[in-house]
């Protein structure tokens, strides 16, 4: 019921960051983090120098939208007259499921933030202007999401997440990715996959190749597997088809607005390359993180395997043949659009962003790097921060999220939940974040109090009074790392009258039941 | 079987969870699941992976198709293999890695054979080995050893059949002659030709058992338990060692028979950079009872390789050990219990760490009754486990630290006339039986940092009370840290594993849900 941009997630769900261990889990972090009160209520302005994650104990809005849309996919996608009861019952689960999804992913993740919301709401509703035949009821949604990609839904609703932002160079792209997605919602994409998908698997052919299969008694397990294979080919193979549809639906969209079309092959170029970090350089571990109190060294990922198995990865036909992928690959949308576009087409890197959207670009990775925070995923969170760091030194949000983090860490290497917040590294990570992965694996419970001391002389004195919320949590935070309990419980006072029920109130200072189990 | 698994249509056609990178794993359709049915894998000291075995569904008429799955220290699936065995009669005994080859000892009931099977670090089948004609002792030894695993038992190991890793050089299989008259051993190269095999003398006019402990490259080592016959209540154990290129054996000589002291065995070992053999056990007063008299202390024997003693170091309670004894320690030690030692190491920077946990045989009242009465069958002995001690000693040989982690109390179930062993076999009982809550020592490959990891719980309650996980750490670094993790879940059954250096892996199954979950646990040290 669901299109994505570049993931190969068949069905609409909120996806999950790599290292959380949940959907629920997730959902209920987000919740928590939506539920706590605040005294203030970071509004800040789209010229402000200094940005901060947005924050909001107001959740009614949220909540009535999440509600709104969870009404409209039920409405929308009513049970179909056709089909036997075995399609109309999970035609029906399907739906409830699906509905759930779209509420939980508005109810905990909708930033509805007073700089990039009203932005890409505005690049939406020149498409939706500038192309009036589209679907009424279409609404665009920006999610926390730190994960570059987008998605539809079948009532459509268009999920945008607030991790593409930082990927693109202009608004032009932004522009031809939601055209993208309303191409997908123009064509029914999503009911017609829904509909072909449950047809096939109800089908009098289906049925009776498993009752086969059951009365063949033996090997039912590879049996199943292979028929389950087959099924998802054919199903990837609709998919593509769709995929193909949308890129050259969403280039007519954008052609008739007065966004710069050529962008649209540029986008898919971005695409290709999106999981890759911004530089492939190693991370400045060294001048953050050691220093004469803490002379740590920070010794190389070994280049020794170490696994002991030598077995070859044999990849499966989803992963070795294009044509049996749910989405082409981007090279092959890239030269279907390039014929499209009759060769008038933008490569490669393009002028610097305009003023406005270099600024929602920059407050958007902010964003991103305080989406990760707040899903556990605080391996990511440093990584982004220290890959920022570099560009603004000066930045204490940066700073202040490094802290928090490694208060974080340590907290959780206490409750001996270390392994569920930090990746394992792997060959799909960027290098340099496996980098940082083996060191963070390496880690003692001592270590953190040396880690947060070297950071904070690397970054500089601090103010004598933190200037926000973001700056007082990371106070107590780096008081608490360097064991100077008697500070802590001053700043854990400060905090709690300066900010009753603010965005860290219950993550730093847990009643003691929850602090056990955390 | 160990857990067994299918594969529902529903499961098949349902969505999967995004993957995840973090160190944990979710194993869908497991129907049940024992603490066997997942071992670690080792390559030298540290755990490179773990093994799943289990049955899948039916082949074909007579067999069914039994899995072997493999994943790596980090829990990622590597791989897996399926053999076509007799339905619902193969069971796996045990698994082994030696640095260059993987070996699988299988049980067909069926067939009543045993079956070896060896595969290449890319998981390619190297050899296989059928073993017929099994005897009276190595049946009952099976039967023992399956009839251990059971859920409930919660980590307790079977140790009846076995197969050992030499590395780099093959396997040795252990077996049992007659009705447990004699034993066997067979080395196998990777590819499962064989070495050489050794028995018992067919005159010994006693009966011998051995349990391998150690393989080097040079020796392979064991404890020897002799007894005059098979219900015979007096047994004498002696250290072995035989020639891993020969099987020749090289060692046999005991330790519990001295004119001066009596000395019981419970740890031997072999020191590769000395050279020399190392026998680890408590001392008595030649006259004294053990359990009825306290031991006068601790001893540490060292062999050449021609078995003479090349030094004795004896380090008594009242006089090298009192001094460092923990304050906390010492009224355990008025209590008559004794030191059963799980594991001896070496350190890179030269020092020896004993790790040991305390124990002792307690009246059982009921039985005790029972037996006056004329009851048959009834244990009058239990055994009760004690708190962990680690013991270091310098490298010239000198006890340089005692520390001690109190815990809770637990008992044991002991066989009838325990009460007539000596102090070393009964530790070696209960050893055996799993009753000890130290669970295993991980050290890394630089012999720098070690973690002796135990469970902590009231057995006597079953497994539903609280279980904590402690870890006792301790290096080169100097610093010794104790963690403690609570193992308390909702899952039906939760095991303990060890893991790569640093980590401990506990996995949850969920019989409702057929569910089984791993996850790595970072220490906190």
């Amino acid at each position: 019921m669901a299109e994505t941009l570049a993931s190969f997630e068949p069905i609409m769900r909120l996806p999950l960051p790599f290292c959380c261990p949940s959907g629920f889990t997730l959902a209920l972090r987000l919740l928590f983090v939506l539920l706590l009160g605040t005294g203030s209520v970071f509004r800040a302005a789209a010229q402000a120098p200094d940005y901060l994650p947005y924050y909001s104990k107001d959740t009614l809005r949220v909540a009535q939208l999440a509600a709104t849309q969870r009404a409209a996919v039920k409405t929308y996608f009513a049970l179909p007259k056709e089909g036997n009861s075995a399609y109309r019952d999970h035609y029906r689960q399907v739906v409830q499921e699906a509905a759930r999804d779209v509420y939980n992913s508005i109810r905990y993740s909708a930033l509805l933030d007073p700089v990039i919301e009203p932005f890409v709401q505005q690049v939406f509703a020149r498409i939706l202007k500038a192309n009036p035949q589209l679907p009424a009821g279409t609404r665009l949604v920006l999610t926390r999401n730190p994960e570059p990609n987008a998605h539809a839904v079948g009532n459509g609703i268009v999920m945008l997440n607030v991790g593409l932002l930082p990927r693109l160079e202009n608004e032009s792209q932004l522009a031809f990715i939601l055209c993208h997605e309303l191409a997908h919602v123009a064509c029914h994409h999503m009911e017609n996959g829904l509909h072909e998908h449950l047809t096939t698997l109800h089908s009098k052919d289906m049925k009776r190749e498993i009752r086969r299969i059951i009365d063949s008694e033996y090997n039912i397990s590879s049996q199943i597997k292979a028929l389950a294979l087959g099924f998802s080919l054919n199903t990837n193979y609709h998919r593509r088809r769709h995929e193909k549809q949308a890129d050259s639906l969403g280039y007519v969209l954008l052609a008739r607005t007065t966004y710069d079309a050529p962008q649209a092959y540029r986008a898919l170029q971005l695409l290709d390359t999106i999981d890759e970090p911004e530089t492939t350089a190693s991370l400045p571990l060294a001048s953050y993180f050691s220093c004469a109190d803490f002379p740590k060294t920070f010794a190389p990922v070994p280049d020794k395997p170490t696994s002991i198995f030598t077995v070859q990865k044999t990849a499966t036909a989803l992963e070795t043949t294009d044509t049996l992928k749910s989405h082409p690959d981007c090279a092959k949308r890239m030269r279907f659009l390039h014929t499209l576009a009759q060769g008038r087409v933008a490569e490669g890197p393009q002028p610097a962003s305009s003023p406005e959207f270099a600024r929602i670009r920059y407050v958007s990775r902010l964003e991103v790097i305080q989406s990760w925070f707040d899903y556990d995923c605080y391996d990511h969170a440093l990584f982004e921060a220290l890959l920022l760091l570099p560009q603004q030194p000066g930045n204490a949000y940066l700073h202040s999220v490094v802290q928090l983090s490694l208060y974080e860490l340590r907290q959780h290497l206490q409750d001996h939940t270390y392994s569920e917040v930090v990746s394992n590294k792997s060959t799909r990570n960027p290098k340099n974040f496996n980098e940082l992965i083996h060191v963070l694996h390496g880690l003692s419970y001592d270590d953190f109090r040396g880690l947060s001391t070297c950071f904070a002389q690397a970054t500089g004195a601090a103010p004598a009074a933190p200037a926000d919320e973001y700056a007082l949590a990371a106070r107590y935070a780096s008081t608490s790392l360097t064991s100077e309990a008697t500070a802590a419980v001053v700043l854990k006072e400060q905090y709690q009258k300066q900010y009753s029920g603010g965005k860290f109130d219950k993550l730093l200072f847990p009643a003691p039941a929850k602090a056990v189990r955390r | 079987m160990f857990f067994t698994k299918h594969s529902a249509l529903t499961a098949v056609f349902a969505l999967a969870v995004a993957a995840a990178s973090a160190q944990t794993k979710t194993v869908d359709g497991i129907q049940n699941m024992r603490h066997s049915a997942l071992s670690p894998i080792y390559a030298g000291n540290e755990v490179k992976g773990y093994l799943m075995f289990g049955r899948g569904d039916k082949a074909d008429r007579k067999n069914d198709n039994y899995l072997l799955d493999f994943y790596d220290q980090d829990l990622a699936k590597v791989s897996n293999v399926t053999v076509q065995k007799p339905s619902g009669r193969f069971t796996l005994l045990d698994n082994s890695f030696n640095g260059s080859a993987f070996a699988f000892y299988f049980f067909n009931s069926k067939d009543e054979t045993l079956e070896l099977e060896t595969y290449d670090t890319s998981l390619k089948k190297l050899g296989t080995k059928v073993i017929g004609e099994l005897t009276k002792g190595d049946k009952m030894m099976i039967a023992n050893q399956q009839k251990l695993e059971d859920p409930s038992a919660g980590g307790m190991m079977g140790s009846g059949m076995s197969l050992f890793p030499v590395p780099g050089q093959g396997f040795v299989r252990n077996g049992y002659t007659g009705l447990m008259k004699g034993y066997t051993l067979a080395m196998y190269d990777d590819k499962l030709q064989m070495k050489w095999r050794v028995t018992s003398p067919e005159n010994s006019k006693q009966y011998e058992t051995v349990g391998i402990t150690e393989a080097s490259d040079k020796y392979l080592l064991g404890m020897m338990m002799r007894r005059d016959g098979l219900m015979s209540r007096t047994i004498n154990a002696s250290m072995v060692a035989f020639d891993v290129a020969t099987g020749k054996k090289v060692l046999d000589q005991p330790v519990e028979t001295s004119k001066t002291e009596q000395l019981s065995l419970s740890s031997f070992s072999f020191d590769p950079e000395k050279r020399e053999f190392v026998a680890v056990g408590e001392y008595y007063k030649p006259d004294d009872k053990p359990f009825v008299n306290k031991s006068l202390g601790f001893y540490i024997k060292r062999f050449n390789e021609q078995g003479k003693v090349v030094s004795t170091k004896n380090y008594g309670w009242q006089r090298e050990v009192a001094s460092l004894m923990p304050a906390e320690a010492k009224p355990s030690l008025e209590d008559n219990y004794v030191n059963y030692t799980h594991s001896i190491t070496k350190g890179a920077d030269g020092k020896v760490y004993i790790v040991s946990e305390q124990y002792k045989v307690v009246g059982d009242g009921l039985g005790i009754a029972m037996t006056a009465l004329g009851g048959r069958g009834a244990n009058v002995t239990k055994g009760k486990i004690g708190n962990l001690f680690v013991y270091e000693i310098d490298p010239q040989g000198k006890l340089t630290g005692v520390k001690f982690y109190a815990k809770d109390p637990s008992t044991a179930t002991l066989p009838a006339g325990s009460s007539y062993m000596s102090a070393g076999i009964i530790g070696h009982i209960m050893k055996m039986q799993g009753d000890f809550d130290y669970q295993f020592l991980q050290k890394n490959d630089a012999n720098t940092q070690f973690n002796a990891v135990y469970i902590n719980f009231d057995k006597e309650k079953g497994a539903a009370t609280k279980r904590v996980i402690g870890d006792i750490a301790f290096g080169n670094n100097g610093k010794y840290a104790v963690d403690k993790i609570d193992m308390t879940s909702d899952a039906n059954y939760s095991y303990l594993y060890p893991a790569k250096p640093g980590y401990v892996m506990i996995a949850d199954y969920y019989k409702k849900k057929n569910q089984l979950g791993m996850k790595l646990v970072k220490l906190n040290i």
